[in-house]
């Protein structure tokens, strides 16, 4: 059993309404059909009437024998013609016996059956009309009169009959073409409907190819505009897009307060613990190494939960690398005996990250901050498309590199690569951790540079 | 060596005052964004020590104000947001160097000692062209006064240009002076670094000679240096 509920609206509607449009086509053509049948034997009924009467007006009785008119009808005269009359005596008993005939009858009868011949004796006077079978066992219509003749002692039956295969020939065409036409009508309803269907349901196709737009970071919320409908849903939903924003930003900002409200603290326990000296002082001191490692570790997982909730939005890479380039000069130029390190970027100038800037902005900083620390001179960072939806930031140094087999640990947490060198030796680390909650990955190589490669897959926003 | 330092924390604060003070500084303290502010501007300190979430007033604004006001202290910020998205904020508002929380003293030391060493050597803007002005030995350039934030890459070509401005410099030329070894001289590394000029200098200060190369000019109006 299907869902109902699960089915497509277009075809519900369309269902429904092709269920409804055949019950009424159906209804609609029985009915034509019926009157035209009724209409056909009414006028039948009534020149066969007029027949009877003729017989009946026409017959004489002399010396107790009835004697019929001579109808002028040229197919009462031919045998099976088709049209047939006779005139009946009642017997006694209830029977009929036959007084004269058509010639057309020929060698057969009209015969009416008991039930025929009582109803005619309880309505004496009165035409009425009946189906019967006739010569060859054509179907026959035919109206009768039972009345009495002044100078004949038994009442006197007259019958004209009539091959009514025309008429229901005629009714059999007209159910046809009207079957036909309808069918024609049907089908082109159902069509119509179809249409109508699809045409009046375009503003929800358009509904949720925007939501799809929104949720793969191409638009920041519904533009419409929509019928008046649909225009109250299009607002609740950006109003929950809103929302959701919103309730990812208070999220991050209590966590970053919470993390940042913890950090000075920890800088005059440090700071204390340095000055005194001592047993105590050290383990204060390691203590507050792990803290500060949970801080960022947890300030860290908070952003990218939130990450997972909000709804993309498009980050150019080209001035987040001018940016972080020109700051992480400042950064290091102390460093190699004050010949700094240089950094060389290219990027297209395109090119768009899908996720927000401080995220694209941790992710470069950290992998350049990492690459800056150890090289000697220079770093090479490029960004570049690749493929549909994926670009790739490949960030090379010349500094002493990874062994391979070090590699994996490099990003994990915790792992200490470079104790040697100032900074949270997290750097890898946080990369691995905030590309995977977009999807992304990070791989470390060998640069031709001589150091590491780190190259950064990460989601793409198309143009 | 007279040293500013603002920070809002009493403890650190008595922390920093007391290690400044063993490392031979002389420390004023303020306490808050106002305070910071005003002796900034009136006092000539060698360098300051700039705690970015303070009372009052926080530290960025503190910073763009005094950069606006000319006030070319080297400063050191300190701050418990090291996301990167902070610490280019801060070096975009005119910080020369940055340390996140928690940091050992030591290090604020190291940091202090280098600030002032880079900044002892400070002249007046060697080399001009117009409104652009570039100072050599602290590798800085300036238009109308407003810093450029160049990477090094930049900056060399742009000392390169300067140094011969108003001639006409050819490709082969620049890209030999961009890099000292072989690598990445393909042919349009300098069609790049000539856009990013133009985008962080103006458009018209370099003009494209067609089949020639470069040349730096000075804009309308402005004279040559």
């Amino acid at each position: 059993m299907l869902d109902f509920r699960k089915r497509s609206l277009v075809r519900r509607l369309v269902l429904l309404a092709a269920i409804w449009t055949l019950f009424v086509l159906l209804a609609a053509g029985a009915f034509l059909t019926a009157q035209f049948r009724d209409a056909a034997i009414r006028r039948f009924d009534q020149s066969l009437a007029v027949l009877t009467d003729d017989l009946y007006a026409g017959s004489t009785v002399e010396d107790g024998v009835v004697k019929a008119p001579f109808l002028t009808d040229i197919r009462a005269t031919r045998a099976y013609s088709g049209r047939y009359w006779a005139i009946f005596a009642q017997k006694s008993g209830g029977g009929l016996s036959a007084i004269e005939r058509s010639r057309s009858l020929f060698d057969s009868d009209l015969m009416l059956s008991t039930a025929q011949i009582d109803r005619l004796t309880a309505d004496p006077g009165k035409t009425l009309y009946f189906d019967m079978r006739g010569p060859q066992d054509k179907p026959l219509r035919a109206a009768a009169i039972l009345t009495r003749l002044p100078g004949h002692p038994a009442p006197v039956v007259f019958i004209a009959a009539e091959d009514r295969s025309p008429i229901d020939d005629d009714a059999d065409r007209f159910g046809r073409i009207t079957a036909f036409a309808l069918l024609l009508l049907g089908v082109g309803l159902i069509v119509a409907i179809v249409f109508q269907v699809r045409f009046g349901l375009q503003p929800i196709f358009r509904l949720r190819r925007e939501i799809a737009g929104v949720r793969s970071g191409k638009a920041e919320r519904l533009v419409g505009p929509y019928p008046e409908e649909l225009e109250p849903l299009a607002g609740e939903l950006n109003g929950l897009l809103a929302h959701n924003q919103e309730v990812v930003e208070r999220q991050r900002t209590h966590v970053g307060n919470l993390a940042h409200a913890l950090k000075t603290p920890l800088s005059v326990m440090l700071t204390e613990a340095s000055q005194q000296g001592g047993a105590l002082a050290e383990v204060v001191e390691r203590q507050a190494q792990t803290m500060r490692e949970q801080v960022d570790h947890h300030l860290r997982r908070a952003r990218a939960a939130a990450r997972s909730q909000t709804s993309g939005e498009r980050t150019p890479v080209e001035p987040i690398l001018d940016e972080l380039a020109v700051t992480l000069e400042r950064i290091f130029q102390d460093k190699n005996d004050g010949r700094g390190v240089e950094i060389d970027w290219r990027c297209p100038e395109d090119l768009c990250f899908q996720g927000e800037r401080q995220d694209f902005m941790e992710l470069a900083g950290n992998v350049m901050e990492n690459a800056g620390k150890w090289s000697k001179a220079r770093i090479r960072a490029e960004a570049k498309a690749d493929g549909e939806g994926r670009m790739l930031l490949t960030v090379d140094d010349d500094g002493p590199g990874i062994p391979a087999e070090q590699r994996a640990q490099a990003l994990k947490r915790g792992q200490r690569m470079d104790e040697h060198t100032p900074g949270t030796g997290l750097g890898l680390s946080i990369v691995d951790e905030l590309a995977r909650a977009y999807g992304g990955s990070v791989t470390l190589d060998d640069s031709p540079l001589g150091g590491l490669r780190v190259v950064l897959s990460l989601p793409r926003a198309e143009g | 060596m007279r040293i500013l330092l603002v920070e809002d924390d009493p403890d650190l604060s008595r922390q920093l005052k007391l290690a400044l003070g063993d490392a031979g500084y002389a420390v004023d303290h303020a306490p808050d964004g106002e305070e910071a502010q005003f002796l900034g501007e009136t006092e000539p300190y060698d360098a300051v020590i700039l705690d970015l979430g303070l009372p009052k007033v926080d530290g960025v604004s503190v910073l763009e104000r005094w950069r606006r006001g000319n006030v070319a202290t080297p400063v050191l910020i300190l701050t418990a947001r090291g996301a990167w998205s902070d610490k280019v904020a801060g070096f975009d508002a005119g910080a020369d160097d940055y340390l996140a929380k928690p940091f050992h003293t030591e290090e604020l030391l190291a940091r202090l000692r280098a600030l002032l060493r880079r900044s002892a050597g400070h002249a007046a803007p060697s080399l001009s062209c117009g409104a652009l002005r570039l100072d050599p030995r602290a590798a800085r350039a300036s238009v109308n006064g407003e810093p450029l934030r160049l990477t090094s890459l930049e900056y060399r070509l742009l000392h390169y240009m300067m140094m011969h401005q108003g001639r006409v410099i050819g490709r082969t030329e620049l890209v030999e002076h961009l890099y000292d070894q072989d690598f990445d001289r393909d042919s349009n590394t300098i069609e790049v670094f000539i856009g990013r000029l133009r985008k962080k200098l103006g458009a018209d200060r370099i003009e494209t000679v067609r089949g020639l190369g470069y040349r730096l000019i000075p804009l309308e109006g402005e004279t040559a240096g």
